[in-house]
């Protein structure tokens, strides 16, 4: 029992030891200083703290390779301007100078290695002239405009198939835009809009085939969905107008525009409508303004502003 | 000799306002100076990592002990000792204070004793019963017949309610039985000097050397009467039944009582544990109006030999109930009490520190020593686990953007980081021990419950956060508002 109290002892000891001895280099470290030999003073230093993207890249200093890789910590560095490098096999180095401060913590922690050659990799596996991805379904979308075809794929290119034929305009759309709810898509040029589904036949039980409306007076510029994907917005070179997405649809003027050229956006989460049009002041010239327009009333107003039209 | 009120107020507040200010302090300059705050907890952090390391290096000395002498044949020993025939002069008065606990619980202590290898014409067994409790004398009815003629004396004793000065706690009922039981020994004329007392709880089944282990050390102890026994309590009579959570705490009570077993500087009697009936007598038996009535007895005899009283620990394990209910929430409610009632030693400190205020026969180094100790062990108790929890990360969350670009703001929760990682690597060691110190599996439990005892070291953190500290606050808020406590007894759970 005795000796065994003896150890204890000495283990107790040892722990106090360890603890007075280590407790100095511990807080002179977290707290930002360190020993200078020459002077046998403690000098308030800083750190560096890095991470890349990718991870594990070697670090320079001051064109001195250290031995650590990214993500990494550079502590007691006396205060001045260093040289950081980072080297990534198969990458573009990144260099710079950095700042060091007394107390106080420099982060490089959003730098991003690229890549020499990045992968490149083909999806389509038919011809296609236009394409567009639907992030939220996770979709990609392929036109064939010379065979009037839409295919459809993941990201990765895989489960590549044809969903259906769409309805050839003249001259070819010169955009082509998914609906809000990722079912159907538009495509215009200058006097047609034609809308088609999206949905492959094999989820589509009712078939739609397509169709294309005609715009006799041209000058289209620029067709946005409404935010529930039945009613449109177009922009042509004299007005503003709203129709439904049906053969038959009466389009209703909203606005009459001055300028001929006007650029317009809409933004579908709160159905508002931006434009540039021009009016006259009272110098007589013509100055350009951006106006809004608010259409979140819902599908409701629209409706009824097309029924009126249709009915006279 | 207690005579002031107004300085056991003092005392009685003194462990909870330190802990408090602790807490409250480090909370307080996490906002305003969060650079002290972190270095603060660094120098804590740093502590406790060393301070996990020493204590894991305890245990493990510990259980090696305990290892070498499980096989050993005391009674043997006993046998071999210079004067044969000492030890059969010893007695053994067994007390098992009983509170509410079935004969399910019961039944199988008293097995425990008969299958002792000790002579049973030896030893007295006491079952004390309280008699508020219309179905003690049912109880005490059936065990009599079964048991009464298994040792060389068998008492029964019912102890009454509302004797002026008693609270309703275990050590008055064992004081009532400890006085009947010496008229017992008068009566058959066995002096109390070659009696060695035991105080178990209802539910402790002793190992079947347990007493010949314990008559080898009173016999082989210097001056055995100025001395307390403590066996390591383990919890294991229905350890692979409860739920991880109250076994994890139960494992972890025992291996803190293992490590305590080292440490015999601090070393305080603790849940069952014996001593000579005759010291037992001179210092007016166990307090009639204290909770923790198993150490405060320790403390009497310290007092009354002046400082020259130690407590011997018995590498011999007394196996006793690990407190768990029938859900989980239950459970957590009964862990939390029984963890409450243990803190509730902090009763001790104004206890103590007042009789040693007028105590000229001690010496003052070993007055200040065991009042630092005393003080310190439940300080930390209290703090420990709050401090590393929840005021770690304070000072990152409310030191804002400033102390964020500090070195010490970039370096705290790696420290942190790396605490954790050390403790977890010292938690492997109590995890291959919790292991070792089982029972055999009983049959009716499937083997992948083997499994589930190394995951469930998984919810530790859980378990600390919950029934580290927050008990131990508890009792010394408690005490600080004069709010005592009565004694809770821990509901057993036991398969039938």
């Amino acid at each position: 029992m005795l000796s065994e109290q003896r150890l204890r002892a000495f283990l107790f000891y040892l722990s106090l030891g360890i603890f007075l001895m280590g407790l100095p280099p511990i807080l002179s470290s977290t707290l930002g200083y360190k020993f200078d030999r020459r002077t046998f003073k403690f000098t308030k230093a800083g750190l560096i703290v890095l991470k890349t993207q990718p991870a594990g890249a070697s670090v320079y200093l001051d064109k001195q390779l250290l031995n650590i890789k990214t993500p990494a910590t550079i502590n007691e560095l006396l205060p001045g301007r260093y040289n950081i490098r980072f080297e990534l096999e198969r990458h573009y180095p990144w260099s710079n100078e950095v700042e060091v401060e007394a107390g106080k913590v420099t982060r490089l922690e959003k730098i991003i290695l690229f890549p020499l050659r990045p992968y490149i990799k083909q999806l389509n596996k038919d011809r296609l002239s236009v394409f567009m991805v639907d992030e939220e379904k996770e979709s990609v979308y392929y036109i064939n405009q010379s065979e009037d075809s839409i295919y459809k794929s993941d990201p990765e290119g895989e489960h590549f198939e044809k969903i259906g034929n769409f309805t050839k305009i003249l001259p070819p759309a010169v955009k082509w835009k998914i609906s809000p709810d990722h079912q159907k898509v538009l495509y215009f040029n200058a006097n047609q809009i034609g809308i088609t589904s999206l949905v492959s036949p094999k989820e589509n039980l009712i078939v739609n085939a397509g169709f294309v409306l005609n715009y006799p007076q041209g000058g289209i510029l620029d067709v946005f969905w409404y935010s529930d994907s039945y009613h449109l917005v177009l922009v042509s070179s004299r007005s503003i107008q709203a129709l439904e997405a049906q053969s038959s649809s009466q389009p209703v003027v909203l606005v009459n525009l001055t300028k001929k050229n006007t650029c317009a956006y809409y933004d579908t989460r709160t159905d508002t409508l931006y434009f540039l049009d021009s009016q006259k002041a009272a110098d007589g010239n013509l100055y350009d303004n951006l106006y809004k327009i608010h259409l979140d009333t819902r599908a409701f107003i629209l409706q009824e502003l097309i029924k009126l039209k249709a009915y006279e | 000799m207690n005579k002031s009120p107004r300085l056991n107020r003092f005392l009685e507040i003194t462990p909870g306002a330190i802990s408090w200010g602790i807490i409250l302090f480090l909370i307080a300059i996490s906002v305003w100076r969060p650079i002290i705050c972190a270095v603060l907890i660094i120098i804590f952090d740093f502590y406790w990592i060393i301070r996990t390391v020493y204590l894991t290096t305890l245990l493990i000395m510990a259980y090696k002990k305990l290892s070498q002498q499980k096989s050993r044949d005391w009674l043997s020993d006993c046998q071999r000792l210079k004067s044969a025939s000492d030890w059969q002069s010893v007695y053994h008065l067994i007390i098992f204070p009983v509170y509410k606990e079935g004969l399910e619980i019961l039944r199988p202590s008293l097995q425990a004793l008969k299958q002792c290898r000790y002579p049973k014409d030896r030893m007295i067994v006491v079952v004390a019963f309280e008699e508020r409790y219309a179905s003690s004398r049912e109880k005490a009815k059936v065990l009599e017949e079964e048991f009464q003629k298994s040792f060389l004396g068998y008492l029964s004793t019912f102890h009454p309610d509302g004797i002026p000065g008693e609270a309703r706690t275990k050590g008055a009922n064992a004081t009532w039985a400890a006085k009947h039981a010496k008229d017992l020994l008068t009566a058959k004329s066995i002096p109390y000097e070659d009696v060695i007392v035991s105080c178990f709880d209802a539910d402790t089944c002793v190992d079947k050397e347990y007493f010949s282990c314990l008559t080898y050390h009173f016999l082989t102890t210097h001056k055995p009467h100025q001395a307390s026994y403590q066996p390591m309590p383990v919890y294991n009579n229905n350890i692979w039944y409860a739920p991880s959570f109250a076994r994890l705490v139960e494992i972890s009570a025992s291996f803190c009582q293992m490590i305590e077993s080292m440490r015999l500087e601090k070393f305080v009697t603790f849940s069952s544990h014996s001593m000579s009936f005759k010291t037992l007598v001179k210092i007016d038996y166990w307090p009639v109006n204290m909770v923790s009535d198993d150490s405060v007895v320790y403390w009497k005899a310290f007092l009354f030999y002046k400082g020259e009283y130690r407590v011997v620990p018995l590498y011999i394990t007394v196996s006793m109930d690990a407190a768990y209910s029938t859900n989980f929430f239950k459970t957590i409610i009964i862990q939390y009490k029984q963890k409450r009632r243990w803190a509730w030693g902090v009763e001790n400190f104004p206890f103590v520190i007042s009789r040693f205020l007028n105590n000229g026969d001690i010496p003052l180094a070993k007055k200040l020593r065991r009042s630092f100790h005393l003080l310190e062990s439940h300080i930390t108790w209290a703090v420990w686990a709050i401090i590393i929890t929840l005021i770690a990360p304070l000072p990152i969350l409310l030191g804002g953007a400033f102390f964020n670009q500090m070195p010490i703001g970039y370096n705290l929760p790696k420290i942190t980081g790396l605490l954790l990682n050390f403790t977890l690597g010292t938690s492997l060691v109590w995890v291959l021990m919790s292991i070792a110190i089982l029972p055999p599996r009983p049959p009716d439990v499937k083997w992948t419950k083997n499994v589930v005892l190394i995951l469930e070291w998984v919810i530790v953190p859980f378990v600390v956060l919950i029934l580290g500290s927050t008990p131990a606050l508890d009792a010394q808020t408690r005490l600080m508002f004069a709010r005592y406590m009565e004694f809770y007894p821990t509901d057993k759970m036991r398969r039938k």
